[in-house]
């Protein structure tokens, strides 16, 4: 399941990025590492939200650095979905 | 008589606006073999002049922003050595203000604006913290504000609402909405762009920008057509095949980015039939911008009164912005309640604005004269008392003659209305109807303004220049 949303999010991030998926790496820092400036940080968060149907609370937003950081904000969303 | 080379092209880009020039020139120099078809005779979309009686008018774009160092604007000068062929002058002030009580200017020392918005609103304690967030806020810092208005923005550091009208009528008239219902992200890069870091202008009118791009795009070896209409794009297996033209020559490319009207390329130029029912659903429901009705003045004399050339001034008669927008809504020689007013650099024209909504053609042809007089009226009430004496040349663009010369849906002058439910919808970057395909410009809901739309240009190319795994430099 966690290979599911590591690669859905891997997707979406190579989707607005252009970058290859294969670059896209866990412990890669998303503005460090894959150009994503402000527009595209929104794109993200938006399509994140729209294909995992959760809602990311505003304030955790700036704390999502890297991608494992970003998957791992998701499975816990997922998780209190389901329970 | 061939007019195009019969060889494939790589990337063919439909409307010459300042995001498919932009994207075409980055295409070009990865050396892929690009070619630009535009209706018009002209580059340039909304950033255009024109000649009349001696007098040069901009047509719509009237400035731009984002030159600082490390702005869109700069980087893309840089990249595309258009700093070696346009010689850009930033006014001091870009704006200024005017409201019955206040007279606010935006200087190009932040520092001194910010004192003079202390100076009138000494019990708003935040300002500076609010021009501090604007300046250079993080990616994530925005990201947050995804689900917010600029007026959430607004109400987080200000509580009188004359500062916060004060802050948002250039939103208003550059962005075509209210900050009750414009995205904080649309707000903010509007606010920085136009009153941060704006007030640039090219030497010989903003005509000087399309046409460095071209020239650009060319000498790159870029193909650009000029009146040349597209009539469709093509798709087989799954992907697009190429346009063709008017004229019905068909022209294979493995790209197509289209720079014009987003209702137009998925109606017309894809048709119906290769569109989801959702798709067509939701291109039935989404609401494109207001138009504007642009007031263009010869003059024979310098007049004091006037704003000094070159800088932008914003009148206002009241502080209640949202009633603005609805009036505006509803336009008429009647309630012309706030406007844009600008001498052009060189001293010898007037352009002045207001929002308009589209209505029909027949509409403006019957009141296109009385909106014209109301509006120098206006003027005269506002700022230039005499100023109809000193007129040599009249004539105004309706969202008629904005739809005519651009065939934005409906006069749109910034796409799709920067709402939150309209905004970065990924069907209007990479439209999910088949491989290759792309827009670029105001259209893709996530930016306008000549600076917004340079970076969207910069951004589609540079997502196939990675895709073709081809070099930016």
């Amino acid at each position: 399941m966690v290979d599911n949303v590591e690669k859905e999010i891997v997707s979406i991030i190579s989707d607005v990025s252009g970058l290859d998926a294969e670059d896209i790496t866990p412990e890669k820092n998303f503005f460090k590492d894959l150009e994503v400036d402000s527009i595209k940080a929104i794109e993200i968060t938006v399509a994140i939200e729209k294909k995992f149907k959760v809602s990311i609370r505003d304030e955790d937003v700036p704390k999502i650095t890297t991608v494992q950081e970003a998957v791992a904000l998701v499975n816990s969303l997922l998780d209190q979905k389901r329970s | 008589m061939a007019i195009v080379d019969r060889d494939i092209y790589d990337a063919v880009i439909i409307g010459a606006g300042v995001s498919g020039l932009v994207c075409g020139c980055y295409l070009a120099k990865a050396g892929m073999k690009v070619l630009i078809a535009e209706q018009h005779f002209k580059p340039g979309g909304y950033c255009t002049s024109f000649k009349r009686k001696g007098f040069t008018f901009d047509a719509a774009a009237h400035s731009f922003g984002s030159f600082r160092e490390g702005g869109n604007m700069n980087r893309v000068f840089r990249e595309l050595d258009l700093d070696k062929r346009l010689k850009i002058k930033r006014y001091d002030p870009s704006d200024v203000i005017i409201t019955p009580d206040y007279k606010i200017s935006f200087w190009n020392d932040l520092n001194r604006t910010i004192k003079e918005l202390q100076g009138a609103f000494p019990h708003e304690t935040e300002i500076r913290d609010f021009f501090d967030f604007m300046s250079s806020p993080k990616p994530a810092e925005i990201a947050a504000l995804r689900n917010k208005t600029f007026k959430d923005l607004l109400d987080k550091y200000f509580t009188d609402d004359r500062v916060k009208t004060i802050l948002s009528i250039a939103l208003l008239i550059n962005g075509g909405l209210p900050p009750s219902l414009l995205t904080a992200f649309t707000g903010s890069q509007i606010f920085s762009e136009f009153l941060l870091d704006g007030g640039y202008y090219p030497d010989g009118g903003m005509q000087a920008l399309p046409d460095a791009l071209a020239d650009r795009f060319k000498e790159l070896g870029g193909t650009l057509l000029l009146s040349c209409r597209v009539k469709k794009i093509k798709i087989k297996d799954e992907s697009v095949a190429g346009v063709v033209l008017e004229m019905g020559d068909f022209i294979r490319s493995k790209y197509v980015i289209s720079n014009c009207d987003a209702r137009q390329t998925f109606l017309k130029l894809l048709g119906r039939r290769v569109i989801s029912e959702d798709l067509l659903q939701k291109l039935d429901t989404m609401v494109p911008s207001l138009s504007m009705f642009v007031l263009y003045l010869g003059i024979s004399k310098d007049m004091a009164s006037l704003p000094q050339p070159g800088c932008t001034a914003w009148f206002l008669s009241h502080y209640a912005i949202e009633d603005m927008y609805l009036s505006s809504k509803k336009r008429n020689a009647g309630n012309l309640q706030e406007f844009l007013l600008r001498v052009s650099p060189d001293g010898e024209s007037v352009l002045a604005m207001v929002l308009a909504p589209f209505r029909n053609t027949k509409y403006w042809i019957n009141n296109k004269h009385k909106l014209l007089e109301a509006f120098i009226k206006k003027i005269e009430e506002h700022t230039t008392p005499d100023l109809s004496k000193y007129i040599v040349y009249k004539d105004a663009a309706t969202p008629s003659t904005l739809y005519r010369y651009t065939l934005n849906y409906k006069g749109a002058c910034y796409g799709w209305e920067s709402i939150r439910s309209q905004f970065a919808d990924p069907d209007f970057i990479k439209p999910p109807i088949c491989q290759n395909l792309y827009l670029t410009g105001h259209w893709t809901t996530r930016g306008l303004g000549v600076a917004g739309v340079t970076y969207i240009g910069y951004n589609t190319a540079s997502l196939i220049i990675k895709k073709e795994k081809l070099c930016y430099n």
